[in-house]
C-alpha cells in the first residue's frame, strides 16, 4: 500500500524526483554564456514547485533554454528538465508570437511560397539590404545566410523520377522527408531513395505528412503544432500500423520531436507506433548487423569524416548507428568530435536577440572542427549543418549522403537480391 | 553490436574497469545513466580513512589486511599493486594526483573538517596532521556573490590548526556578469569564466590586490574544470602560494577528473554511450549474452563479458521501498537484511546498516541471480555489499581497486 503511494506520486515530467545535484547546470550550454537564462535546475524543476503554487512565478527568460535537453542526458535521475521548462512555456506563457516568429515557425508554408519564386528568394535573402531589412524590421539576424531554396521540391522530384519504379521492391519504407529535404534539400531525399533502392527495399512518400512542428512548439504556436502533430502521426500510423512499412526520417530533430515530444509536450499519443518511427541509419546499421542486407562501398573513395552529434541525436542516444555505419566505409577516415550544442537550436539562433548567445555556445566546437580540418563534417541535423557551414566553412553532410556517395551501387544491388 | 566487454556504469569505477580493458586490447563500450557522483568529489581519494573501530588510518594498506572478511578489499589480490596501478591510471588520464598507498594525509572539506586522503589533486591543500598546518598566515579569497564556499566554517578550522587567518574577497568584470545569474554562479560555471582568454590574469590581479604579505592564499575549487594548466598558471601569476580548497557541488575537479576519465577511454578505442539505462538483458542459462537499454533496444548490445558499477543508492544502482532493497537493472542478488526494522539506526551519524547494503558476489566478483552465480557477469564499486564508505573513508578506492580487480579477472579468465 505504502509502496503503491510512493511510486504513484511521479507527475508527467517527475520534477519531484530531482535530487537538487545540480549536475544538470554543468551541461547546460546556454546558462555558461548568458547569466540572463535561470539554467536548467532552477527553470525546469525548481521553478515547477513554485509555478504549481501560483503561475505568476512563470518566468519569461524560460525562452532562452534551447531545448537542447543535454540537461536530461546528464541527469543522474531521469528527470524530464528540458520538457518541464518546455511545458511551462506552454502552460504559462502569455507572449504572442510576433510576426517573426510565426514566419520562422512555419516551415510549410514559407517553403512552398519561397520555392514559387525560388531563384528570386535566394537571391532577394542574399542581398545585403534585405538582410538589413531583416535585421532591423523583422529581428533576424544579419549574419545569418537563409538556406537556399530549390525550385524543385523534393515530393515532385519524387512523383516524376522514382515513384513508379517503388512498387516493383519487395521490400518497402515510408520516407518522412521534413521541411528541409523538401523545400530547401531535396538531394538528401534522393540519397536515401537511392541507398534503400540499392539494399532492395522500396520506398514511398507518406498519405500526407506536415513540419514535425519544432520550431513551432519553439515559437509557441501550439495549436497548429498539436494539429501537426496528429496529422504526422495518424499518416505514420497508416503506415507502421496498416501497410507495415516503418517510416524512415533523415533528420535527428524531425525524429526526436516526433517519437518524443508529442507525447510529452503535445500530448499527442504514438506509444502505438513510436517504433515504427526511425532514422535511416538506424534502420540500416540494423539490417547490415542482423546480416540481413550487404553493403559494397567503392574502392576510390576517400574521404576524412568530422562526426557531430547534434543535440537531439544524443538525446535519443542513436549516433552510435550513424557512426558505426561511415566507419563501415572502407575509405572514411573517421574522427569523433566531442558532442556539444553547435549553439542554433533550429530557429533560435536566427533571431537577432540570440545570435551572440548562440555564436558563443558554439565557439569551441568551431575551433575544434578547425583543429581537425576534416574533408567534411558529418551529422544528421540540418539546422547544425548551417550553422556549421556558416561558422567555419566547412561542408557538413548527412551520413545517409556520404554513403550514397560511397556505394557501389551495380555491386550492392547484386549482393542484395 | 558485439563487444568483448560492456561496461554499466559511467562513474569512477566503471570508466576505470573500462580504461584498462581498453588498454589490455579489448572492444569496450560503457552505458552511463547520466552524470557520475563524481561531481561531488572533494578533489582526494581515500583508500581506507578509518578501520572498523572508526579510528583514523596512518597507513592504509597494513589496515585494509585487517578489515573483516565481507569488505570488498578481500576479494582484491594485491591492494598495494593495484593502489599503484590506479594512481598510474590516473596519471595516465592526465590527472597528476600526489600521495601514498602506505601512508594518508589529510583534505580539508568545505565545512572545514580534515578528512584522510588517499591521493590529492595537484594545487590542492592538503595536511600532515590533521590539528597542524604549514602555513602561520593564511588569505581566504572567495568570489563576490560565490555561495558554495562556507568560508567562515574553513576560518574556523584553521585557526583552530594555528594560523592567522584574513578572509577576502575578490571579483572581475567577467565574474560580475556571471553574478548577474545568481542560481547559476556555482563553481563550474566561474571555472568556465576563468577559462575564457586573459580571464586568469585579471582574477590573479584581484587577487595580488588583495594580499598583504600572507604565506598563502585559500581558493574555493572553481579553476581547472578542463584541465589542471589554469591552476598552474594562477600559481606563478599570484605572488604567494596558491592551494584549493573542496566546494560544495557541482564539483570542478570531479568534472575534471570524469572528463578526462572518460577521453582517455575513448581515445583507447573504447565506446561512450552517454544519457541512457540498462533495462535488462538476456539470459543463457547462468551467461549474459546482451543488454538492452531505453534508447538502444533489441539485440544490440552483446559481449564476453559484462560489468555492473552503477553505484549505490544514490546513483539508481539499488534500490528500495517499504518492503525489500533490489538491483535496479537486473534484479541481482543482493546481500540485505529482510527485517527493515534493521536497515537503519536511530541516530542518524550512526554507522546506518543500509549503507553496506549492495549485490551479492563470489571471490570472482561476479554477481549472482536466483541464487545461481552468472559466469560472466562481474561487479564492481558502489554497488557492492559489504562496506559503509561513509564511515571508512573508502569509496574512491573501492570503486577504483574492485574495478582494476574485475578487469583482472576478465583478461586472466
Amino acid at each position: 500500500m505504502a509502496n503503491e503511494t510512493q511510486l504513484s506520486s511521479i507527475s508527467a515530467n517527475n520534477f519531484e524526483q530531482c535530487l537538487k545535484c545540480s549536475i544538470c547546470t554543468v551541461y547546460c550550454p546556454v546558462a555558461a554564456v548568458n547569466p540572463k537564462y535561470p539554467g536548467p535546475k532552477q527553470s525546469g524543476p525548481d521553478g515547477a514547485r513554485y509555478r504549481l503554487k501560483n503561475p505568476a512565478f512563470f518566468d519569461e527568460a524560460l525562452k532562452m533554454c534551447l531545448n537542447c535537453k543535454r540537461c536530461e542526458v546528464a541527469c543522474p535521475n531521469d528527470v524530464r528538465i528540458g520538457d518541464i521548462i518546455q511545458k511551462a512555456r506552454i502552460d504559462y506563457s502569455t507572449h504572442k508570437p510576433s510576426l517573426r516568429d510565426t514566419m520562422l515557425a512555419n516551415t510549410d508554408f514559407v517553403g512552398t511560397m519561397a520555392n514559387i519564386v525560388a531563384p528570386v528568394t535566394n537571391f532577394a535573402l542574399g542581398l545585403p539590404i534585405t538582410k538589413s531589412v531583416l535585421h532591423s524590421v523583422m529581428s533576424i539576424d544579419k549574419h545569418r545566410s537563409f538556406p537556399k531554396y530549390s525550385s524543385t521540391k523534393f515530393e515532385t522530384w519524387f512523383k516524376r523520377n522514382a515513384l513508379k519504379e517503388q512498387d516493383a521492391f519487395k521490400k518497402h519504407v515510408s520516407y518522412f522527408h521534413g521541411c528541409y529535404v523538401n523545400y530547401n534539400f531535396p538531394k538528401l531525399g534522393q540519397d536515401l531513395v537511392k541507398v534503400m533502392n540499392a539494399v532492395g527495399y522500396g520506398v514511398h512518400l507518406l498519405e500526407k505528412e506536415k513540419c514535425c512542428g519544432v520550431a513551432l512548439i519553439s515559437n509557441g504556436l501550439i495549436g497548429q503544432a498539436k494539429r501537426q502533430a496528429q496529422l504526422n502521426t495518424d499518416s505514420i500510423r497508416k503506415s507502421v500500423a496498416d501497410d507495415k512499412r516503418p517510416v524512415l526520417t533523415t533528420s535527428s530533430t524531425c525524429t526526436f520531436t516526433m517519437r518524443d515530444e508529442y507525447p510529452h509536450l503535445l500530448g499527442v499519443d504514438n506509444a502505438d507506433v513510436r517504433d515504427g518511427l526511425t532514422l535511416a541509419t538506424r534502420f540500416l546499421f540494423r539490417l547490415v548487423d542482423e546480416g540481413k542486407i550487404k553493403l559494397a562501398f567503392r574502392p576510390d573513395y576517400k574521404l576524412r569524416v568530422a562526426y557531430h552529434t547534434a543535440c537531439h541525436m544524443q538525446k535519443m542516444g542513436w549516433a552510435i548507428y550513424s557512426t558505426e555505419l561511415l566507419k563501415m566505409i572502407p575509405g572514411v577516415e573517421f574522427t569523433m568530435l566531442e558532442s556539444q550544442c553547435c549553439g542554433i537550436a533550429g530557429t533560435y539562433g536566427f533571431k537577432r536577440e540570440n545570435y551572440e548567445t548562440s555564436q558563443a555556445i558554439g565557439s569551441s566546437l568551431f575551433d575544434n572542427i578547425k583543429r581537425v580540418n576534416p574533408d567534411v563534417v558529418a551529422t544528421d541535423c540540418e539546422t547544425c549543418k548551417w550553422q556549421i557551414e556558416m561558422s567555419t566553412g566547412y561542408q557538413v553532410m548527412n551520413p545517409i549522403s556520404i554513403i550514397a556517395d560511397a556505394l557501389d551501387v551495380e555491386k550492392t544491388i547484386e549482393l542484395n537480391k | 553490436m558485439k563487444f568483448d566487454s560492456i561496461i554499466i556504469g559511467g562513474g569512477l569505477s566503471g570508466l576505470t574497469a573500462g580504461i584498462k580493458l581498453a588498454k589490455a586490447g579489448q572492444k569496450v563500450a560503457l552505458v552511463a545513466a547520466g552524470h557520475s557522483t563524481l561531481h561531488f568529489n572533494s578533489g582526494s581519494f581515500d583508500l581506507l580513512g578509518h578501520d572498523e573501530q572508526g579510528n583514523a588510518v596512518a597507513n592504509p594498506t597494513e589496515a585494509i589486511a585487517k578489515l573483516s572478511a565481507a569488505h570488498p578489499y578481500k576479494k582484491v589480490a594485491d591492494v598495494a599493486k593495484l593502489a599503484g596501478e590506479a594512481k598510474q591510471l590516473l596519471a595516465d588520464a592526465g590527472l597528476a594526483v600526489e600521495g601514498d598507498a602506505a601512508r594518508n594525509h589529510y583534505r580539508l572539506s568545505p565545512m572545514g573538517v580534515a578528512m584522510p586522503a588517499w591521493l590529492t589533486i595537484g594545487g590542492y591543500l592538503t595536511l600532515d596532521d590533521p590539528a597542524s598546518i604549514k602555513y602561520k598566515n593564511v588569505a581566504i579569497v572567495n568570489i563576490n556573490g560565490y555561495l558554495d564556499f562556507p568560508v567562515a566554517f574553513v576560518a574556523d578550522a584553521l585557526e583552530k590548526m594555528g594560523a592567522k587567518v584574513a578572509i577576502k574577497t575578490i571579483s572581475t568584470p567577467a565574474l560580475e556578469v556571471a553574478r548577474r545569474s545568481p542560481s547559476e554562479m556555482r563553481a563550474t560555471n566561474i571555472a568556465k569564466v576563468l577559462e575564457r582568454d586573459g580571464q586568469l590574469e585579471e582574477a590573479a590581479q584581484a587577487i595580488n590586490a588583495v594580499l598583504s604579505g600572507e604565506d598563502a592564499v585559500l581558493l574555493p575549487a572553481v579553476l581547472g574544470i578542463a584541465d589542471g594548466n589554469g591552476v598552474a598558471l594562477l600559481g606563478n601569476l599570484v605572488k604567494t602560494t596558491v592551494k584549493f580548497v573542496a566546494t560544495l557541488p557541482p564539483s570542478v575537479p570531479g568534472v575534471r577528473t570524469e572528463t578526462l576519465l572518460r577521453k582517455r577511454f575513448e581515445a583507447l578505442g573504447g565506446t561512450y554511450i552517454a544519457g541512457d539505462r540498462v533495462k535488462g538483458g538476456k539470459f543463457k542459462g547462468q551467461h549474459l549474452a546482451s543488454i538492452e537499454t531505453e534508447n538502444l533496444t533489441g539485440a544490440e548490445l552483446a559481449a564476453d563479458t559484462f560489468v555492473l558499477a552503477t553505484g549505490s543508492f544514490m546513483s539508481r544502482g539499488l534500490s528500495a521501498n517499504y518492503q525489500r532493497v533490489w538491483e535496479t537493472a537486473f534484479n541481482l542478488d543482493v546481500d540485505a537484511a529482510a527485517d527493515r526494522a534493521s536497515w537503519t539506526s536511530e541516530d542518524v551519524f550512526d554507522a546506518q546498516p543500509y549503507q553496506e547494503f549492495g549485490v551479492k558476489t563470489d571471490d570472482k566478483l561476479r554477481v549472482s541471480l536466483g541464487g545461481k552465480t552468472v559466469d560472466n557477469f562481474y561487479a564492481a564499486g558502489s554497488v557492492l555489499s559489504g562496506h559503509n564508505s561513509l564511515k571508512l573513508a573508502d569509496g574512491t578506492g573501492v570503486s577504483m581497486l574492485t574495478a582494476l580487480q574485475v578487469a583482472n579477472n576478465i583478461l586472466n579468465d
